[in-house]
């Protein structure tokens, strides 16, 4: 019993990805839009938990906060409102399958190519940690909302910031887009 | 003190769990009680009196004796709950209707959705720091082993119960949409823009408890907060609770702000279609969230499981013998705080008018943003001086 919980316990990374994977899987294959929407929450959830099973607590808890709790909720406003009769729908996903089928052929490709070395290749030596400067008198095992935000505000500063403008380059667009003649 | 092997901890945090459960399901039909109880005082009547042995028997004749002496008799305050045995059976017994167009997965799992996030934010919730209890020997299998005062004490607490919390959204808007009908579609969209709306003012205001002391660990913060904060703090802290307060009205879709149901408009919103437990798990849902940002105002802002809010425990520590009872932590502080902010929304809700839904967007938008950063500057700014 002790042994087969450990093992469980020991495994919970390849069982959140798995489970993430078949939310994926569901996604793409579903024929309705919300319950595409729905199987998208429940990978962002899977992969949360896969941050949590490697002990990053806070990027799991982010990962809930913004994604399930923020990205998902405006997918699913925008596929409410944008309502589709059923056999249009059916229509145009069926259009997109063959597009679906290489961009997911292309992705794996894309990604053995880069993460080859990750997968195959023997294990690093060290795990992956913060700089010694930065992770001064931090235990980064237990304190992993600071070692994060040291990473990003003083490792990290001019990438981080310069990502936000992306993001707001990426709002200002949306107006632009979503707004009519009328000025 | 013995360590637990892994099935012991686990047993324990089942424990804990199923303890979490009672608290729940106790406090929930208690404050539903409360609810029309407290109402019908508001309104200057008796609230639920049907259902009670309030004629016959011991308890009947004290209150008939009461009536004659021309006092409210104080046993009616109890009167009227057998109805809640009543109204439960009435839950799980009537007919479970799932309407003919009605997306049926989609329909089922919504319930489901909002009642599990609302119950699991428990989790990071500490009723007392440190051990509550410890089991006596007789225990079998587990004696001797102390059991803490929280499920998971995790150090990102605060993320934990903002991000499931968030997720709760989902059971409303998802059971508007999968009703497959007019007012229920309605009353989905417009919780979903204002929950999210709502969440925005609500984490802001949490933040400034975060920048005071330092920390995303519930009991700590909430030992910091009670404690460890300087008189300048107070300022933060009460404004900081105001503010977090009114969110969380909205949040749980509460009088004033109750945009989802909206029973003179909607019919009743988001759960029209819906009947028996499915029904009753929506309900249950709204009360455990009231619950929950109950138990984060008392832990963050009224002091947790000391006894005086917004960190005057810490000043009047000073002054109290070391070791004193009142000035330590008792979970019996926290559970009366949970009941007195239960308490708080029957009696705003019978005080204050609702708003338009275009007001609710402003007072969200215009109002508590704003005012959340400024709050947040503020506890920013005493963070840093004092």
């Amino acid at each position: 019993m002790e042994h087969f919980i450990e093992t469980i316990g020991r495994n919970m990374f390849a069982i959140f990805g798995v489970m993430a994977l078949g939310g994926a899987a569901v996604v793409v294959a579903s024929r309705s839009a919300v319950h595409s929407v729905l199987a998208f929450l429940f990978a962002m959830l899977c992969i949360a938990g896969c941050f949590l099973s490697l002990e990053a607590e806070f990027l799991g808890m982010a990962q809930i906060l913004v994604y399930a709790g923020g990205i998902v909720v405006l997918f699913l406003f925008v596929v409410m409102l944008v309502e589709v009769s059923k056999a249009k729908e059916k229509e145009v996903f069926q259009l997109q399958s063959r597009y679906a089928i290489g961009a997911v052929l292309l992705g794996v490709a894309a990604f053995s190519a880069v993460f080859r070395k990750v997968i195959f290749g023997a294990a690093s030596p060290q795990a992956l940690k913060l700089s010694d400067n930065l992770a001064q008198g931090l235990d980064v095992a237990k304190q992993n909302a600071q070692a994060v935000s040291r990473g990003l505000f003083a490792g990290y500063l001019l990438p981080f910031e310069i990502l936000s403008v992306v993001l707001l380059v990426a709002l200002v667009g949306a107006v632009v887009l979503a707004k009519t003649e009328r000025v | 003190m013995p360590t637990p092997t892994l099935l012991q901890s686990i047993a324990i945090t089942l424990i804990q769990c199923v303890l979490v459960v009672i608290f729940v399901f106790v406090v929930v039909p208690l404050t539903v009680f409360a609810e029309r109880k407290v109402l019908g005082h508001l309104q200057q009547r008796l609230g639920s009196t049907r259902v009670a042995s309030g004629h016959i028997g011991v308890t009947g004749w004290m209150n008939r004796g009461m009536w004659k002496w021309g006092r409210i008799p104080v046993l009616s305050y109890w009167r009227g709950i057998p109805g809640l045995v009543a109204d439960v059976l009435k839950l799980i017994l009537k007919e479970d209707i799932i309407p003919a167009k009605a997306d049926k997965f989609v329909f089922f799992i919504a319930p489901a959705i909002s009642m599990v996030s609302a119950v699991v934010v428990f989790a990071a919730i500490s009723f007392v720091p440190g051990t509550f209890f410890i089991f006596p020997s007789w225990f079998p299998g587990l004696a001797g082993l102390p059991v803490s005062g929280g499920i998971a004490d995790i150090n990102v607490g605060l993320l934990w119960i903002l991000g499931v919390a968030s997720v709760g959204v989902y059971g409303i808007v998802l059971a508007g949409w999968a009703s497959n009908s007019k007012y229920p579609l309605l009353g989905g969209l417009r919780s979903a823009a204002q929950m999210v709306s709502y969440e925005v003012p609500l984490a802001i205001s949490l933040l400034a408890p975060v920048v005071l002391t330092g920390s995303l660990n519930f009991s700590e913060m909430a030992q910091r907060m009670a404690t460890g904060t300087s008189a300048w703090g107070l300022v933060p802290q009460v404004f900081g609770f105001l503010i977090y307060l009114t969110c969380g009205f909205a949040e749980t879709n509460r009088l004033p702000f109750d945009m989802p149901e909206a029973e003179n408009e909607l019919v009743a919103g988001f759960h029209t279609e819906y009947s028996g437990m499915k029904f009753g798990f929506f309900y249950l849902a709204e009360y455990i969230n009231m619950t929950v940002v109950s138990a984060l105002a008392a832990g963050f802002f009224l002091g947790g499981s000391w006894l005086l809010p917004f960190g005057l425990q810490g000043l009047v520590n000073k002054l109290l013998p070391a070791g004193a009872w009142i000035a330590g932590p008792h979970a019996i502080f926290f559970v009366a705080k949970i009941i007195f902010l239960l308490f708080t929304y029957i009696w705003v809700r019978g005080t204050i008018p609702r708003y338009r839904y275009d007001q609710v967007m402003s007072v969200a938008w215009k109002y508590l943003i704003p005012l959340a950063l400024v709050n947040l500057l503020l506890a920013a700014f005493v963070r840093c001086a004092v």
